[in-house]
């Protein structure tokens, strides 16, 4: 289970900026994404969901703005903004480093 | 955008717009619910089972609120508005305790204001003018003064920007509607106003052009105070005619209401005259201290590097003049602010000491705060325990009982603000005895904001962080889920401890006001040495130029002739100064000589130039020889009378009558004078002064250049009787000249001031803390007692005596107040030492008698605040207390 606790730390904010890169998106419709991306492994919970978008938007890297779900209802959607999409980079670069290196050890171990 | 602009319109957004933010987060998460709601039932599920489903997987809903807000880093803010608005409510229930407290915290921070207030207006004030911190004070070679060449020629090195003089020793006669009245102006030197800058509410300032000694100036800048009250505030005053001395002189500009003038202190000089031969006929007199020196520094140019500048005018200054030590720049000090920190000492100790004495009565004041919110505390354990046990933290509690007390200390800092006005208004309109003008000018600054501001930080924490510590303490919430035992009776209790500190530092206080009152009653009590009833007065200002030294000599013997003449009066004479007055004389520092031979002596004395009959007049007595005639007049045989402590100083040995003595004259040159009486002690400048020596000189010889008189007048009877027939003889001899006059008492009141001022300024703090302490004595012997209720209704239905009960609730008390006494004196024997050095010799700090008395007075005034609780405790009814349970 991919409860947020088990996530490695800052995964999440690496998650939601990934997310939001391609379209705007508002926080049901993000959460509904990365469980699918994932196939239902990883479930955000609305707890951990939007401290972390707050805390993204707070940061600079992602901007809201009032648009339509596809239900027809109002909502806060979340873009990537240009300081977001070097963070993404990092962020993705430092995944990398560290899933090779957790890969390394590991396999070293079998 | 820059981000960091983006993330500070981001945080200022959620700090100012924090309801419209919250607004938008929960439409957020609603949104979420509701498309989580709209998914099940796509699936087919019922409205009532997909709600639920959705609530239930989203979680709980305000917490999520809570975190969010978290992240934005402004519940610390929310929390807080949320607090005050909240505690507001609940004090309004409570009018007793907010009006206890208000009072409580509003009368020390009065007190403790308006003490910062004198202080800071009265040493630390900023004068009036253009970047005041530019200005410093020049003293050279140790001179408070320079020579008016000195003056001239330091200005012209160019060392500063500019430098300006001033003296406030003069007195200007003006001539008013009705009467000739003594005026002290600031006699300024010609740049003054351009090297101040100083602002003028109407017309201008003179400049150094036209206001030049050479050009005999004729302006002047007059005072506000002056305008206003002796010019009836004319409006076109400007250009208009105003006579000083007899001499007219054009009214340039009128300085604003609220000026601060440069000497400081509070001085307000009524004029400002441009220094000219006229004002200062000594003016080319080489060693004649004429200016006090203010300068500006060079621009861009900091202290050291500007005084360095200025000792190297100064030795080539002292090179031409034959002067080794001009060079030497003994003071450079900014002309304002704290700055002026090293230009006095006894009057900083002292405000140093009231400061102190206030900040305690503060803390006796919060300490009874504290009682008080800690009793409601106590009232409050439910609801405290239930807030925890539904999750409260314990520092978000504590962050609310702080707030109550943020609350109190705004409406006790508020009202002691208002208080602080009214007393300065009180104080600035009290006439002291003081030969100079003073204004205070209050008014809401920055320094006594950020003091203000101090203030009620520490009274909000002093009172309610202890009780709000104590209240929320993790130990308290389960014994809290039962009622608290009945029976219990704990006597250290942190009240109880809060009661002791209040009762110590009273007593420290209350010690501090007692030496201080003794100081005054041994003050008064002393002997001056001369006769100070029955005696009147008369300060004569003489218009300059009015009389030669001949004609004066003649005026002044027909005045006592005439004087002596009036019914009631028994002997008349004149002197130049009036011992402990502001004119007691002069002091002298010269080496003396016996002109019959004995070695040169370095000798330190007062000296007075008075008139025939002034020792019978005054009653000093004649021990040997005699005293000066009519005949020891100019062109006489010099001679001079000298007091016992001279002859024990200087001439131990000799028989002094009839020797001469060598003293200093003009030009290094030195005249002889024959010593013919030697007379009683007296004191000279203050009444608590160690014995000085004292020579007198014949006024008819040496004094009679001086356009200041002052006239004796021995009474038979009450001498204020005599005042409006004195002052008659004296006007109508000479209808120019300004005469004042007054019984001696009221002349000397200037002598008695600083222990007047002291033991009344000490003894309002000593009782103020002294009945804040008892309020919290007696509130917390109430409280005991009522809680005791019950205990004491079983004592009694068990036969325990009234005495019994008595002494049960009289010996807590006595356990309280006797522990904060002892605990007060040894206090007080560590902290009154320094206050020595405002006391007159022979009283110590550390006096028994005072002592002793200080905690008599504690204890029985403790005692007496217990009694009520006592007898509330006598009255318990048995069967009434013991069915209340």
């Amino acid at each position: 289970m991919g409860r947020p606790s088990d996530l490695i730390q800052g995964t999440l904010d690496l998650l939601i900026l990934k997310t939001v890169a391609l379209e705007p998106k508002h926080g049901w419709a993000i959460a509904k994404r990365i469980q699918q991306m994932s196939e239902d492994v990883l479930q955000i919970t609305q707890g951990s969901l939007y401290p972390a978008l707050h805390r993204l938007e707070q940061q600079g890297w992602i901007k809201a703005q009032a648009g339509r779900t596809p239900t027809g209802r109002e909502a806060k959607f979340y873009t990537l903004t240009a300081a977001g999409r070097k963070q993404l980079a990092r962020e993705l670069e430092q995944w990398d480093r560290l899933s090779n290196a957790i890969g390394l050890v590991v396999r070293e171990a079998e | 955008m820059p981000r960091w602009l983006d993330l500070l319109r981001l945080r200022a957004r959620s700090f100012f717009r924090s309801t419209a933010t919250d607004r938008s987060l929960r439409d957020e998460l609603q949104t979420h619910i509701e498309e989580e709601i709209a998914e099940h039932l796509a699936a087919g599920i019922t409205i009532a089972y997909a709600r639920a489903a959705a609530m239930r997987e989203f979680g709980p809903v305000a917490r999520i609120e809570e975190e969010c807000r978290d992240t934005r880093r402004v519940a610390f803010v929310h929390n807080l508005g949320r607090d005050l608005r909240y505690t507001l409510r609940s004090l309004r229930h409570q009018p007793l305790l907010v009006m206890a407290a208000t009072v409580s915290i509003a009368v020390a921070v009065g007190a403790n204001t308006t003490i910062f207030n004198l202080a800071s207006e009265l040493l630390f004030s900023t004068p009036s003018a253009r970047d005041p911190e530019r200005l410093v004070r020049i003293r050279m070679s140790g001179n408070s003064h320079a020579s008016y060449r000195e003056w001239h020629a330091m200005r012209e090195s160019g060392a500063l920007k500019d430098i300006a003089g001033y003296q406030i020793e003069s007195e200007v006669n003006w001539r008013g509607p009705a009467e000739s009245v003594s005026l002290i102006p600031l006699i300024v030197t010609a740049n003054f106003f351009d090297v101040l800058g100083a602002p003028l509410a109407m017309g201008r300032g003179f400049t150094s052009g036209e206001a030049a000694v050479e050009r005999h100036p004729d302006v002047a800048v007059i005072s506000h105070g002056f305008w206003l009250k002796r010019l009836g505030g004319d409006r076109n005053i400007i250009g208009r005619a105003v006579v000083f001395n007899g001499r007219s002189y054009t009214v340039l500009g009128v300085l604003p209401a609220a000026f601060r003038a440069i000497p400081g202190y509070g001085v307000a000089p009524e004029v400002y005259l441009p220094l000219s031969r006229e004002l200062m006929p000594d003016l080319d007199n080489p060693h004649a201290a004429v200016v006090e020196l203010v300068g500006r520094l060079p621009d861009g140019q900091t202290m050291t590097q500007a005084r360095a500048a200025l000792a190297v005018a100064g030795r080539r200054i002292g090179a031409v003049f034959g002067d080794p030590h001009f060079g030497d720049v003994s003071q450079f000090t900014p002309a304002g602010g704290f700055g002026r920190m090293g230009d006095f000492k006894t009057v900083g100790a002292f405000f140093a000491a009231l400061l102190v004495a206030v900040c305690l009565v503060l803390a006796i004041a919060c300490a009874n705060v504290a009682g008080l919110l800690l009793a409601r505390s106590t009232v409050r354990r439910r609801e405290i325990a239930v807030r925890v046990a539904l999750g409260a933290s314990r520092s978000r509690l504590i962050q609310q009982l702080l707030t109550e007390g943020l609350w109190l200390a705004l409406f006790g800092t508020g009202a002691g603000l208002v208080l602080m006005f009214v007393l300065m208004n009180l104080i600035g309109r009290a006439s002291l005895p003081l030969p100079l003008p003073l204004e205070l000018h209050t008014e809401f600054d920055v320094r006594l904001a950020l003091y203000s501001a101090a203030i009620l930080i520490l009274t909000t924490t002093f009172s309610a962080l202890v009780p709000a510590l104590q209240a929320t303490r993790p130990s308290l919430v389960p014994a809290l889920k039962q009622d608290e035992p009945r029976y219990a009776h704990r006597r250290w209790t942190l009240r109880g401890v809060l009661v002791i500190g209040q009762v110590a530092v009273a007593l420290v206080l209350l010690l501090t006001a007692w030496l201080f009152v003794r100081n005054l009653t041994r003050a008064s009590a002393a002997d001056p040495g001369f006769n100070t009833t029955n005696t009147l007065v008369g300060q004569v200002s003489f218009v300059e130029g009015q009389y030669t030294p001949d004609t004066r000599a003649e005026f002044l013997r027909r005045a006592v002739e005439r004087l002596k003449a009036l019914p009631g009066i028994e002997q008349a004479t004149y002197a130049r100064g009036v011992p402990l007055t502001i004119r007691s004389g002069l002091r002298t520092g010269a080496e003396l000589r016996l002109a019959e031979g004995g070695n040169p002596f370095q000798a330190q004395y007062e000296v007075n130039l008075v008139g025939p009959d002034y020792f019978s007049t005054i009653g000093i007595p004649v021990l040997k020889g005699r005293e000066f005639r009519l005949a020891d007049r100019g062109g006489a045989p010099v001679v001079a009378i000298v007091n016992e402590e001279f002859v024990r100083r200087y001439l131990a040995g000799v028989d002094p009558v009839g020797r001469h003595v060598l003293l200093p004259g003009a030009e290094h040159a030195t005249y002889p004078a024959e010593i013919v009486g030697v007379v009683g002690n007296s004191r000279y400048r203050t009444i608590g002064e160690t014995q000085q020596p004292a020579m007198y000189e014949s006024f008819l010889q040496r004094g009679n250049r001086s356009r200041l008189v002052h006239i004796l007048v021995r009474t038979r009877a009450d001498a204020a009787d005599m005042i409006r027939d004195v002052q008659q003889v004296l006007a109508q001899m000479d209808t120019s000249a300004a005469i004042d006059v007054q019984p001696m008492e009221s002349a000397l009141a200037f002598a008695f001031m600083p222990s007047r001022i002291g033991a009344a300024l000490f003894g309002v703090l000593g009782a103020l803390g002294l009945t804040l302490a008892m309020i919290g004595l007696y509130a917390v012997m109430s409280y005991a007692v009522s809680r005791r209720t019950a205990e004491i209704g079983i004592r009694v239905a068990l036969g325990a005596s009234r005495a019994a009960v008595l002494r049960l609730v009289l010996s807590d008390a006595a356990l309280l107040s006797g522990a904060g006494i002892g605990l007060g004196l040894g206090i007080a024997a560590l902290v009154t030492r320094p206050l020595a050095m405002f006391l007159v010799a022979g009283l110590s700090a550390s006096d028994p008698v005072s002592f002793a008395g200080t905690a008599l007075v504690v204890t029985v005034i403790s005692l007496t605040a217990a009694w009520t609780p006592a007898r509330r405790a006598l009255r318990i009814d048995p069967v009434t207390a013991l069915r209340e349970e």
